[in-house]
């Protein structure tokens, strides 16, 4: 079982590492093992426990973009109106970038979370991963088509200019790769964005608005095993996890949206790893 | 090569939503074993329902048919 120190700890952790692009699902496989707590990935009360904190985080980003989803929203219900997007309706573009982008990280989410997380459980994969998670931040900044550069005027109009469809699908499709412990799903997202033409910061935005519907959904689907008798003994600390990982997931929401203005992925990239070497070769030995 | 019409896509993911909703139905409404043999999640004496494979044939299904909205829609026709 979970205690509320360890409640409090993991639930700090969740909201950061969900939003940075570190992977939270691999740091809360490998923090545990590190810290010798009994606490596994395929333990029914932690995943409860997760639930809670995915929710959290969920909401946390509705209410940072709350305006935006407004506007996205509307420019949504304006182009199943009219039957098509209008040539200056970012907002409406913009709504079906994430919708194009959101299908296929929901489907192979759907079909895919189970199994990879029984065949990927362990923290020695975790940390492999996230040497791997690293490499991959590397490369995306690496391979990115321009220099970053602080830009003017309304982000989500230079997002729905720049990407296509195809790369919103694309960058959706990428996103599944943290279904994998170690992997992150902001990181492959944002790396994505950037092969896409978008600057980090715009990167950053499209990959938080992308976000909150597949952390919602998928906290949503499993909110009955929170609430039904799976929840029974660790409900207490869910919501002291969840209060924790709000309060950390809206102060790294707003620290990566001015960090990414001006920075890199790269020591996101650097972290992970060095992070994922050292407990590689510390779960290895 | 030409594009088909959007007048024979839309019909096209008309028919393709509505198979979906079925098929969504379908893993809704009955366990694994009673699963046609060739439906993925078929499996014989299972009880089990694959509600999430119900909810992925329903996503698809809703995206075919707003891919038909779309493309009879006044924009997607040739003027």
């Amino acid at each position: 079982m979970i205690s509320y120190w360890q409640a409090i700890v993991l639930g700090l952790l969740q909201g950061v590492s969900e939003l940075f692009p570190v992977s939270s699902l691999g740091h809360s496989v490998i923090l545990p093992h590190l810290l010798g707590w009994n606490i596994h990935q395929n333990d029914s009360f932690f995943l409860t426990f997760l639930v809670g904190t995915h929710f959290a985080t969920a909401l946390v980003l509705l209410g940072f973009f709350w305006r935006d989803w407004v506007r996205i929203l509307r420019g949504l219900g304006r182009s199943l109106r009219d039957r098509g997007i209008g040539a200056e309706d970012f907002d409406a573009k913009l709504a079906w970038l994430l919708v194009v982008g959101t299908i296929p990280a929901g489907l192979l989410g759907l079909l895919l979370e189970h199994p990879l997380r029984h065949a990927f459980a362990s923290a020695r994969s975790a940390s492999v991963f996230l040497f791997l998670n690293g490499l991959l931040l590397y490369g995306a900044e690496r391979l990115r088509r321009r220099a970053p550069q602080p830009e003017r005027g309304d982000p989500d109009r230079r997002i729905a200019r720049r990407m296509s469809f195809r790369e919103a699908a694309g960058v959706g499709t990428v996103q599944a790769i943290a279904l994998v412990p170690g992997f992150s799903r902001s990181g492959a997202s944002m790396g994505g964005g950037l092969l896409a033409g978008l600057s980090n910061e715009d990167a950053a935005r499209f990959a938080f608005l992308l976000a909150t519907p597949i952390i919602g959904a998928a906290a949503v689907l499993k909110l009955p095993e929170l609430l039904g008798h799976q929840g029974a003994g660790v409900r207490g600390q869910t919501l002291v996890g969840a209060i924790c990982s709000a309060v950390t997931a809206y102060l790294a929401v707003r620290f990566l949206m001015r960090f990414f203005e001006t920075n890199r992925l790269t020591p996101f990239a650097i972290y992970c790893t060095l992070a994922g070497a050292a407990c590689a070769i510390y779960f290895l030995s | 090569m030409n594009r088909p019409s959007p007048r024979v896509v839309a019909a096209l993911a008309l028919v393709v939503a509505v198979a979906l909703f079925v098929v969504a139905a379908i893993y809704w409404a009955e366990p694994a074993r009673s699963l046609p043999s060739w439906f993925p999640g078929h499996k014989s004496g299972s009880s089990h329902h694959h509600v999430k494979h119900g909810l992925a044939a329903f996503i698809v299904g809703l995206a075919a048919l707003v891919l038909a909205w779309f493309q009879s829609g006044p924009r997607a026709r040739p003027t």
